[in-house]
């Protein structure tokens, strides 16, 4: 057909009126259509299936954690994610605590000995252990005294080229005065040290037995220093632990490799990694996908929905720990004790503890948790008492008062949930006439933003790090705890030091419980803390997953952990 | 051509401009010493403060510290992140290609199947086919991605059990980066379990990808479907029909190439709102991506990421829509004398 002549109109519209063409070109585009959209479908559910045959994947372990660690050294930090990433996985100590009994278990000393006035500690160090061998460090020698007194003298020798790497201090040692307590650290042969101490102290064992208490490899650190990067003796982790660290990405993961030169008993896995997810809903699904088969800190109102699938369980043991709510006693008002009393009696805490923790916490009394020896057997509590606390704050001339509180927004393992505590508070509070501002920041930056503001009060608290009574009182509350950013009220009673120096140069246990009561009734009557409730601590698992070792003081090991069946696999 | 390329990368280079202005103006309202937003270092020795200074210009004016702060991000100086302490260029390169590999499966997710759908809607003669389509179309379009997202997961994922819900690969396979591009290292990884770890990393894009793939797919079926009408009923097409061309010659080859450039500059237009479903998409699959790591550096008050990752952000955006917008010239017989810097 010529085109002029299918111009004409008239022809056009003739032509263009035999339907049949058109419905013809239909039907060929609608099956083109239609292939490509199989073709499409195909694609993904031919990848889908894939996965379903293969649930083969290497050998290891997925760990799903709450946080990003702030540094690879508990040396230079107290909070409880860094330590579960590091200590006992990374690291050994010198000592470790027993779970069963208050005697200490030998780790990287094989023996230890104690002079009798309690001056002269020696610890025989164990032969043979090797520090990890890793992208940027390859030892030459195995661990020997040097490693040690490294190690312990970076932190009370200002003159140590390592003291000041770590910016912030060492927040533990510092509050438990280790640079007081020590007078000198001192190799005696190549596989002997002896700690000197200033007085006696009945925690010193318990203290070398803590997670902060590591031992870092004193050659890496020259090594570190003549290439002039010896900040990274906190961030490129050697250790001598069950683990060696491979690679850190910030937000989502750190991998560990099971260390082949381990002097303990070697881990089954040979890998482990931590699935960093700050959402516990996250956390929960992963789980349940299979993505991870361990999950740290679930909210109390998770466990329900773990109980519904058969795969999951609850792993719990009492915690030492106490949440609490710090008043910043420096400030006013709450630098008057009828207000810091008043707000005591205005927060309901068992609805608190049903809201929050549902039935796996049960209300602080004081600040010793009850699994503690020194528990009080006499409750000092301010008991719920609104009319009582709006009479204090009419005393004290009081009048609408705004308060911040700051409370996290991620998990603890002493509170499952710092912000809905936080809005129960504000509740509790409105109704005695205070206004209350929440504050919050992600972890990492929480206690540094904390410690760099003048707050009103702050939702935090404490997991011991031993079993010593002390680690509750001297590491928060002591003059001494103010400098190192632990005593979050600010608070300095002379008395209450008195006292705590007391029953730290004793070792008869009663007698320390004594004194500790009194110590507890102090703070009741001060009230520089406001105790909330003893949380128990947990981990969801799936069935499948091995044995976990949730240690009774903070941290978590996985040393034993090995993984029967693959993680990867869906359900 | 010349010409109008010149004044493409002119725009390109004002648009960068102003996005550096903005954020050097936001720089200063951020609640922080300015040093500290300005480098990431939270506690500087004496000399690392010198520097600091020295380099932002932070004693002379404000033309001075704009241009210093220009220059050093030029250079690719982000600063370090505040919480992880590591250069912010290295984490955003590490961020970057997630990212890029998440759109390109959507992309092509929405066009491979929005295409089809489109001229399936444009051209069928059944009321039926045609109200079907464009009713999933616009319920597609109003579905929140966020409640789509968690609602995938939750079907697929936690009761159905056959998809991963997070993250990009099983973290137990050990992959080495080498583009970035989680796909690819897969096929270039040589060890044990390479099959396995790829199928992996294809049934954890799934989700995400097609949840991401929604917004885009919804629109391309309504312009895809415009446009097919609108040519229908051109006279070339009629002309080609009276030649006795065979029908899907007709729609494939005389059709379909023109519908597609309205296509074009429609997926220009629609870069912005692809983003920002980028990032929520991102943070509820937890994929590494840049979005994500940019909505945790917010909750991390980490000033430097939270400049480095908009910077990002916006820089992708303005420089594929000038990209887009010189294809579509190219592309367009209707525009191409822009190109001759008539008009």
């Amino acid at each position: 057909m010529e085109l002029s002549t299918l111009c004409t109109p008239s022809r056009l519209n003739a032509y263009l009126s035999r339907a049949e063409p058109i419905n013809q070109v239909t039907t060929i585009t609608s099956r083109v259509a239609t292939r490509l959209l199989m073709v499409c479908g195909l694609l993904l559910a031919t990848s889908a299936c894939q996965q379903q045959d293969d649930s083969q994947v290497p050998n290891g372990l997925v760990y799903c954690s709450e946080g990003n660690p702030e540094s690879f050294n508990p040396q230079i930090v107290t909070s409880g994610t860094t330590i579960d990433a590091t200590s006992h996985q990374i690291y050994s100590r010198l000592i470790d605590d027993n779970t069963s009994s208050s005697e200490f278990l030998p780790a990287l000393a094989s023996s230890w000995t104690v002079s009798d006035d309690g001056l002269v500690y020696e610890f025989e160090l164990r032969h043979g252990v090797k520090f990890h061998t890793t992208r940027f460090f390859t030892p030459s020698r195995e661990m020997n005294a040097d490693d040690v007194v490294f190690s312990f003298s970076r932190i009370i020798d200002t003159e140590n080229p390592f003291h000041e790497t770590a910016q912030r201090g060492f927040p533990f040692f510092d509050s438990i005065g280790f640079n007081k307590l020590i007078k000198q650290i001192s190799k005696v042969d190549q596989y002997r040290v002896r700690f000197e101490l200033n007085y006696p102290d009945a925690s010193f064992l318990a203290n070398m037995a803590t997670d902060f208490a590591v031992v870092l490899s004193q050659e890496y650190a020259e090594q570190l220093l003549l290439q002039g990067t010896p900040q990274l003796l906190d961030t490129n982790a050697v250790g001598t632990g069950p683990y060696q660290l491979v690679e850190y990405v910030k937000n989502q993961y750190i991998r560990y490799r099971r260390n082949p030169d381990y002097w303990g008993e070697q881990p089954e896995s040979e890998q482990l990694v931590f699935d960093i997810t700050p959402r516990s809903t996250v956390r929960l699904s992963k789980l349940i996908v299979g993505d991870c088969s361990i999950s740290a800190l679930p909210k109390a109102g998770e466990l329900q929905v773990a109980k519904q699938h058969d795969d999951l369980e609850v792993d719990s043991r009492p915690g030492m720990n106490v949440a609490y709510w710090a008043l910043n006693t420096k400030k006013p008002p709450f630098d008057d004790v009828r207000v810091r009393q008043a707000l005591a009696y205005a927060i309901d805490k068992r609805s608190l503890l049903n809201a929050v923790y549902h039935d796996t916490a049960v209300v602080a009394a004081g600040i010793l948790p009850p699994s503690s020896w020194a528990f009080p057997d006499e409750n000092v509590e301010l008991q719920y008492n609104p009319a009582k606390a709006k009479s204090l704050l009419a005393a004290a001339g009081v009048k609408n008062l705004t308060i911040d509180i700051w409370a996290m927004p991620v998990a603890r393992s002493y509170n499952p949930n710092p912000q809905k505590t936080a809005e129960l508070i504000q509740a509790d509070l409105k109704a005695v006439g205070i206004r209350v501002n929440i504050i919050s920041f992600d972890w990492s930056v929480f206690t540094q933003r904390l410690a760099s503001s003048n707050y009103d009060s702050v939702l935090i608290g404490w997991s011991a790090d031993n079993s010593d009574p002390d680690n509750f009182f001297t590491p928060l509350l002591s003059c001494g705890s103010i400098q190192s950013h632990n005593n979050w009220a600010n608070w300095c009673h002379k008395g209450f030091d008195t006292l705590l120096r007391q029953a730290k140069n004793i070792t008869d246990e009663q007698e320390r419980k004594v004194l500790y009561r009194a110590a507890e009734e102090i703070i009741g009557q001060e009230v520089p803390v406001i105790p909330l409730a003893y949380a128990q601590r947990m981990l969801l698992k799936r069935k499948n997953a091995p044995y976990v070792q949730l240690l009774p003081f903070g941290g978590i090991a996985f040393d034993k952990v090995s993984q029967p069946e693959p993680v990867g696999g869906r359900h | 051509m010349g010409r109008y390329l010149i004044r493409r990368l002119n725009l390109f280079l004002a648009t960068t401009l102003a996005l550096f202005i903005i954020l050097f103006v936001a720089t200063r309202w951020f609640p922080a010493d300015l040093s500290y937003a300005l480098s990431g270092v939270a506690l500087p020795t004496t000399q690392q403060q010198l520097q600091i200074e020295q380099d932002y210009a932070l004693h002379s004016n404000v033309i001075s510290q704009f241009l210093a702060y220009v220059t050093e991000r030029l250079s690719g100086n982000f600063g370090i992140s505040v919480t992880s302490r590591q250069s912010v260029l290295n984490e955003l390169a590490g961020v970057l290609p997630p990212s890029f590999e998440l759109a390109f499966v959507a992309g092509i997710i929405a066009l491979l199947c929005g295409i089809p759908l489109g001229m399936l809607s444009a051209l069928s003669r059944s009321k039926m086919v045609q109200k079907t389509i464009m009713a999933a179309t616009l319920t597609g379009y109003s579905i929140p991605v966020f409640w789509l997202g968690l609602l995938l997961s939750l079907w697929f994922g936690i009761e159905l059990g056959l998809l991963p819900i997070s993250g990009q690969i099983n973290l137990l396979y050990q992959i080495p980066k080498v583009t970035g591009f989680m796909l690819f290292d897969t096929l270039l990884y040589n060890g044990d379990y390479k099959w396995n770890a790829f199928a992996d990393v294809l049934a954890h894009i799934i989700l995400p990808a097609c949840t991401l793939a929604v917004l885009p797919f919804t629109v391309v079926v309504r312009i895809t479907r415009a446009a097919m009408l609108n040519v229908m009923n051109q006279t070339y097409i009629r002309a080609a029909e009276a030649r006795g061309l065979p029908y899907h010659t007709i729609v494939l080859k005389h059709a379909l190439p023109n519908a597609l450039i309205p296509l074009l500059k429609h997926l220009g237009l629609m870069l912005g709102p692809f983003a920002s479903y980028a990032i929520v998409v991102e943070v509820i699959f937890s994929w590494p991506g840049v979005g994500a790591w940019l909505v945790s550096g917010i909750y991390q008050r980490d000033y430097t990421v939270i400049q480095a990752g908009i910077f990002a952000v916006a820089l992708v955006i303005i420089f594929f829509s000038i990209l887009i917008e010189v294809l579509y010239t190219a592309a367009n017989p209707m525009s191409r004398k822009e190109m001759y810097g008539t008009n």
